[in-house]
């Protein structure tokens, strides 16, 4: 009996213990970069694109990152969204029927998922090289999309898997087809972890570096068309960080914690709307 | 027996190579109850989806067969499925609403027929929720989700879910088996009050429910009809030895139990090994009872024993985990 107790406390010290070193490792990225951050941080950085010397500048801000951060993660999650959608309901039994089709799905997503965002970057690249055409945000959203939608699909479906058997013969049983079952009752069922799955593409999109290095392209420029190319936050702090020059470097922490609070908002916002369905959820 | 609504001819049904469904041939009257009565695994709630085609849901299940629903024909390729379901409302074993508000929850069936105007729905969701007598307990919070009622409350809704697409006839698959005796006894005085203009199919091994609910009863064993006709006439004077078992075997143990065998914690095929050597000891015509926690058992016990040419009396679930099963070698 005495064993037993023992047992129980040594593996719940071992789980606090886990648990410490998650949220430590967190606070520990989040207090280094406000700590080398902040004192940096200023309304110009926030207001005002680069300037002053090459597209890093000195002086002014990164307008042109945030800006185009967002319109390429907005824009890839979009399309990304749009795609994985579809597929995460064909990916399910009763569409797919449990075909070779979706195994092979499957099993593409997962290696997509686990592929380096360079690989991506590269092949972007070279698409863009065969019809002769530059970096942009337009090819910037493609890859981002691309990136994506392995982890937003697979997420999805998941999440639809869940949606209970007995919900859906409820649907069917009341003369509901296959559509208007999926859409206004699977779709509402599942809409919480929908949005979870949304957001964590989102959150892969706007920190990626690699894939858009070669495809969105750097500018100090804010974006006006989807044929220019786009500055980006992490590319930002890539650039600014590989300069010789401190108050350059420093300025990377800032943008850093930009990002981090982009993350932040969109992370408590989704949160907050997915609150407002959750009630609605049957358990 | 009055007029036939549901005419079932010749159904079978395979999951995989199980036979589940043998050659079931009934009719079920207009506007009347029909209990299907038997032990768990017997086919009861197979034979009530096919009626529905939710059947169609279920991986690797085959049928075969004709359910003529005013002379439609629904196994047949050709009937229009979502036609056929709207005819009828399910009542489910555990109260499933839908993710919405409660009023979302009445309008989901009429709007999807395409009633749009709000008026309308307005009307139809307030003239079924009085219906089962929800509408005061409600009526002040019909944008509330629908998973905040109470169990009972939800089985109601569910009930005036599927009164709202204006069926003809209503499935319920042990509709009360996961509600308090209350709720229950509310959801039985619901069924009885609509009997006058539905024709209620209700599955149960409840056989007190049965008897107070049911015109007629079908008793399914195994797969099979075991006897079927007017509840006074099964319940009273069963033809069948098997039915007069399953009745009785229920309401007391009249049988003489010459052996026992405690076979919990067992698994399949163990305890049927077992089993079959607690009935090789015993003289013929003698009765052994089996007590089995091992779901697989709890069908496959039987088939086998039967398959072997003994008779079983009586399967039953005696508490949460536990079955009896008693054999006549």
């Amino acid at each position: 009996m005495e064993l037993r107790r023992i047992e129980e406390s040594i593996f719940k010290v071992l789980m606090v213990l886990s648990l410490m070193i998650v949220v430590g490792s967190l606070l520990a990225v989040i207090g280094v970069i406000l700590w080398k951050g902040l004192p940096v941080l200023n309304i110009d950085m926030l207001t005002k694109t680069a300037q002053g010397g090459y597209y890093l500048g000195k002086g002014g801000g990164i307008l042109n990152a945030i800006i185009g951060s967002l319109y390429l993660a907005i824009g890839g999650t979009a399309l990304a969204f749009l795609l994985s959608i579809g597929v995460a309901f064909y990916l399910q039994k009763e569409y797919s029927g449990g075909t070779r089709l979706s195994s092979i799905t499957r099993l593409s997503l997962d290696i997509l998922w686990g592929t380096p965002s360079i690989v991506y970057g590269a092949f972007g690249f070279t698409v863009l090289m065969y019809f002769h055409m530059r970096a942009s945000l337009l090819a910037g959203i493609i890859v981002l999309a691309l990136l994506e939608l392995p982890i937003m699909t697979r997420t999805m479906e998941e999440v639809i898997k869940t949606v209970p058997q007995e919900l859906k013969e409820v649907s069917y049983s009341l003369g509901a087809t296959r559509l208007e079952t999926t859409l206004r009752v699977v779709a509402k069922q599942a809409l919480p972890g929908l949005m979870t799955g949304v957001l964590i593409a989102f959150g892969r999109g706007i920190g990626d570096a690699a894939s858009i290095l070669f495809t969105a392209g750097y500018t100090d420029r804010i974006p006006t068309s989807l044929f220019d190319a786009t500055a980006s936050l992490p590319l930002a702090i890539f650039f600014q960080l590989g300069t010789p020059l401190p108050q350059v470097q420093q300025k990377a922490y800032a943008s850093a914690v930009i990002l981090l609070l982009i993350i932040l908002a969109i992370s408590i916002t989704t949160r907050l709307l997915s609150r407002k369905y959750t009630k609605y959820i049957i358990k | 027996m009055s007029e036939t609504h549901i005419q079932i001819e010749n159904v079978n049904a395979y999951y995989g190579r199980t036979h589940s469904l043998k050659n079931i041939s009934v009719q079920i009257p207009k506007k009347q109850i029909t209990a299907i009565i038997g032990p768990s695994g017997c086919g009861k709630s197979t034979l009530l989806k096919c009626m529905n085609r939710l059947i169609d849901l279920t991986d690797g299940v085959t049928y075969s067969g004709k359910i003529l629903i005013d002379n439609e024909d629904i196994f047949d390729r050709k009937t229009d499925i979502v036609d056929i379901r709207k005819k009828m409302g399910l009542l489910a074993q555990r109260p499933i609403p839908l993710p919405m508000s409660i009023y979302e929850n009445i309008a989901y069936g009429p709007k999807i027929h395409g009633l749009k105007k709000k008026p309308d729905l307005d009307a139809i969701v307030e003239k079924y929720l009085k219906l089962v007598g929800l509408w005061e307990e409600v009526k002040d919070r019909l944008n509330s989700p629908a998973s905040q009622l109470s169990l009972g409350q939800q089985q109601r809704l569910c009930l005036a879910r599927g009164l709202a697409v204006e069926p003809e006839i209503i499935l319920c698959d042990e509709p009360t088996s996961a509600l308090d005796p209350v709720s229950s006894q509310y959801i039985e005085q619901q069924l009885l009050k609509l009997k006058n203009d539905y024709t209620i199919v209700i599955v149960t091994h409840n056989i007190h429910q049965a008897m107070r609910l049911a015109d007629y009863v079908i008793h399914l064993y195994l797969g099979e009809v075991v006897e079927h006709g007017l509840s006074n006439d099964v319940f009273e004077n069963p033809k069948e030895e098997r039915t007069r078992a399953y009745i009785n075997g229920t309401f007391s143990t009249e049988l003489k139990i010459d052996s026992e065998s405690d076979l919990k914690g067992q698994l399949c095929p163990f305890n049927f090994v077992y089993a079959k050597q607690a009935l090789h000891n015993l003289e013929d015509g003698k009765i052994l009872k089996l007590i089995v926690d091992d779901p697989i058992a709890v069908t496959e016990v039987p088939r086998g024993m039967e398959a072997d040419g003994h008779k079983v009396l009586i399967v039953k679930q005696i508490n949460k985990t536990d079955w009896e099963i008693v054999i006549q070698k």
